[in-house]
């Protein structure tokens, strides 16, 4: 029953967008109910399919109806279900359900309440749609949807002037990766001529695209991914895209939209497989990105946004495992760390929610006492992302490190500890700022959030813990990783022992830094290595880098073409050519005179020149 | 022996007559005249092809035809010409066309 309704939760979650969107205004607290309905139903739904696709041992089920149809190209809306997407469906509906039960207590009061869960719904359908379709071109569609969801929720308090600059640096950030994909796309369209994902990969496989045009194009689809997923020369636009409400950091900036860059590269993996090139530039990238964002989740002091580097550096991790072809990996870590993100990103929300919207670490600290069950599912949170050995992300990173050991060796392996002790270590640090340490005066107020908000937090904190049961083998299922990628998973003790000795280092570590209070090593690093300190902490300079080119060249050359524009169009091609044909009128309508002997002279000669031209020609 | 080519020059005759009236009549009653005449003189021209050509049956009565609408052609055009006339010359109390030049720019 369940897969036939597959259609079903992106079709819903439109409706309660139209729903929704229309009366958001006049009944908000209605149109949040249908909101939450909608994307209730699409879980229960989700239920259905699974139970139903696990018994049907695991074949990927296809159909479509025909959309457009021109001589030899179709365009359908099709939807193709395989485990990939199953997952990825069951990862979407659930923390898109928490959230917005959660959103239901944090917006309370905001007056523009309604259109936030219509925007929110918008977004699911969105999202479910990228994750389900069977054919490019569709899945473009909705994965421009998706940026503008993310658009509007980061630019939702739009009076706030670095929320709208935030949601405008997002969108055209993303925009650049997206042109990418579209050039992409048309690529591998132009030499395979479907638009249809399984019959590209039969194409591909049987040779019929070649090698130079599948490395181009393979090449652009990711650059597509790394601007959703916020990869290296993208990544600037997530840590600013806190500037929207924090439930909305959750979804959409750590579990689903970054997420879809991640999907995109996993969907597409039997192309990116046939272009090795390209699969070096993921992992180098990846790995780059790992490190790169890990060094300043260390230093920055707003929590939102060591949560957003934390992310972008998770991003990395994921994609490097892609570009080792760890589909399977790649996948169990992303839903573990979209259930763990998203479960820091709502423990944060609720931190500000009581302090009045403070995000910056040095003014909280002893929170434990306060905020009991916020403090401990956010120490959940972390410590499964710190990789700590009973908790699920412990798994999913030693998967990803496993893929990559044997994968990529030793010398790409050193790298991946050192950013997974880096994650270790700025999660610790986050914590312990955080939640032990003094209480600050000005907190001492502070009480536990309301119940719809601590609910879904205590939720994510158990998936968090007990997520790692889906790697292990019960009755029928054979564990997740074979679930993906049809491989029984298995187990490197070496590298289990030495990674958790890693992160236990650097749980120390931060323990003696940030809660013993040792200013000793922290005073050394901040004098000693100045330069370095500020370099990171002003995020490399990437922003003002690019600022520097948009204002050096960019608006350079938008200056020029201005120029050109007024000078040479408009004034030349446009301005010149009307005043030449009015000045031409003024002189010929003194032809026409009104005397009727003149008409009938010129229609003569011109009669007989007409006759004369004809016998001469 | 009269044959096509005096009709034809009789035609030729007859339509410069008519030209060279209208450029230089002033008053309209006489440019609507030589127009007649000019019309007539390419009647007389399809007459004498017909006449004098050895065509088909058929295809003389073509000649004919043709004349035919052009006489009724040209009583049509009288009628309007006549009507135009007499209205500028109510209004103006004068036929010469010199006076009439309110169609310019």
């Amino acid at each position: 029953m369940g897969i036939n309704l597959t259609y079903i939760p992106p079709i819903i979650c439109g409706v309660s967008f139209v729903l929704t969107a229309l009366f958001a205004r006049k009944v908000p607290l209605a149109s949040s109910l249908i909101s939450v309905f909608t994307i209730l139903c699409s879980f229960i739904l989700f239920i259905f399919i699974l139970t139903d696709f696990l018994s049907s041992d695991l074949n990927s089920i296809k159909f479509s109806i025909d959309w457009i149809v021109v001589s030899d190209m179709r365009i359908t809306w099709g939807i193709l279900l395989d485990s990939l997407s199953v997952t990825m469906l069951g990862l979407i509906t659930l923390v898109a359900l928490l959230v917005q039960i959660y959103s239901i207590s944090y917006m309370k009061g905001d007056s523009r309440f309604g259109w936030y869960f219509s925007v929110h719904s918008l977004f699911a359908a969105a999202m479910i749609t990228v994750v389900l379709v069977d054919n490019l071109i569709l899945l473009y569609f909705a994965w421009e949807l998706v940026g503008l969801g993310s658009y509007l929720l980061i630019g939702f308090w739009y009076e706030k002037r670095a929320a709208s600059e935030a949601a405008k640096k997002a969108f055209i950030t993303t925009r650049i990766g997206d042109v990418a994909l579209l050039i992409g796309i048309i690529l591998i369209f132009k030499s395979t001529g479907t638009f249809d994902i399984s019959s590209i990969f039969h194409i591909a496989r049987n040779g019929g695209i070649s090698e130079n045009i599948l490395t181009i194009s393979t090449f652009l689809i990711f650059l597509g991914a790394m601007g959703k997923s916020a990869q290296f020369p993208f990544h600037v636009w997530l840590p600013d895209a806190m500037e929207g409400p924090t439930p909305v950091s959750a979804l959409i900036h750590a579990a689903t939209m970054v997420a879809a860059g991640v999907y995109l590269v996993a969907r597409m993996m039997p192309l990116f497989s046939l272009a090795p090139y390209v699969l070096d530039f993921v992992v180098f990238i990846g790995l780059f990105t790992f490190i790169f964002a890990g060094t300043m989740a260390i230093v920055m002091h707003d929590i939102k946004r060591v949560l957003a580097y934390s992310t972008i550096s998770h991003l990395g991790l994921m994609m490097m495992s892609l570009g080792f072809m760890g589909v399977a990996s790649a996948i169990f870590h992303l839903i573990v760390h979209g259930i763990s993100k998203a479960l820091l990103f709502l423990g944060a929300g609720s931190l500000m929610h009581e302090m009045d919207g403070e995000t910056d670490i040095r003014k909280m600290g002893g929170l434990i006492n306060k905020m009991p069950i916020t403090a401990i599912t956010f120490i959940i949170g972390s410590v499964s992302l710190a990789g700590i050995i009973p908790l699920s992300g412990f798994f999913s990173k030693d998967e990803i490190l496993l893929t990559v050991f044997e994968k990529g060796g030793i010398l790409i392996l050193l790298p991946a500890l050192a950013g997974a002790f880096l994650s270790s270590l700025y999660m610790f640090r986050l914590t312990f700022i955080t939640f032990f340490g003094s209480l600050k005066n000005d907190n001492s107020k502070v009480g536990e959030s309301p119940i719809l908000m601590t609910l879904p937090l205590i939720l994510l904190a158990l998936l968090a813990i007990f997520m790692s049961i889906l790697l292990l083998e019960i009755s029928t299922f054979k564990g997740f990783i074979y679930f993906i990628s049809g491989h029984k998973a298995h187990l490197n003790l070496l590298l289990i022992v030495f990674s958790s000795i890693l992160s236990f280092v650097a749980l120390i570590l931060a323990w003696f830094i940030y809660i013993k209070d040792s200013k000793y090593l922290i005073d050394w690093y901040k004098s000693k290595m100045k330069w370095n300190y500020n370099l990171i902490l002003n995020k490399y300079y990437i922003d003002e880098l690019y600022q520097y080119i948009i204002n050096q060249i960019i608006i350079r050359f938008a200056q020029f073409v201005a120029l050109f524009d007024r000078l040479v169009v408009n004034d030349i091609g446009v301005d010149r050519s009307s005043l030449s044909i009015r000045f031409l009128g003024l002189r010929l309508k003194l032809i026409q005179t009104g005397k009727m002997h003149g008409y009938a002279i010129s229609m003569l000669f011109g009669f007989l020149i007409l006759i004369l031209t004809w016998a001469i020609l | 022996m009269i044959d096509l080519i005096h009709i034809q020059i009789l035609s030729a005759i007859m339509f410069c007559i008519g030209v060279y009236g209208v450029m230089t009549r002033r008053s309209a009653i006489l440019i609507l005249m030589c127009i007649e005449l000019m019309l007539n003189a390419v009647n007389i021209n399809f007459i004498g092809f017909a006449a004098f050509r050895d065509f088909s049956e058929s295809q003389r009565i073509f000649g004919h035809v043709i004349v035919v609408f052009i006489i009724t052609i040209a009583a049509v055009e009288l009628a309007l010409a006549i009507a135009i006339i007499l209205r500028l010359y109510k209004n103006k109390s004068s036929v010469n066309i010199d006076e009439v030049d309110l169609m310019k720019w």
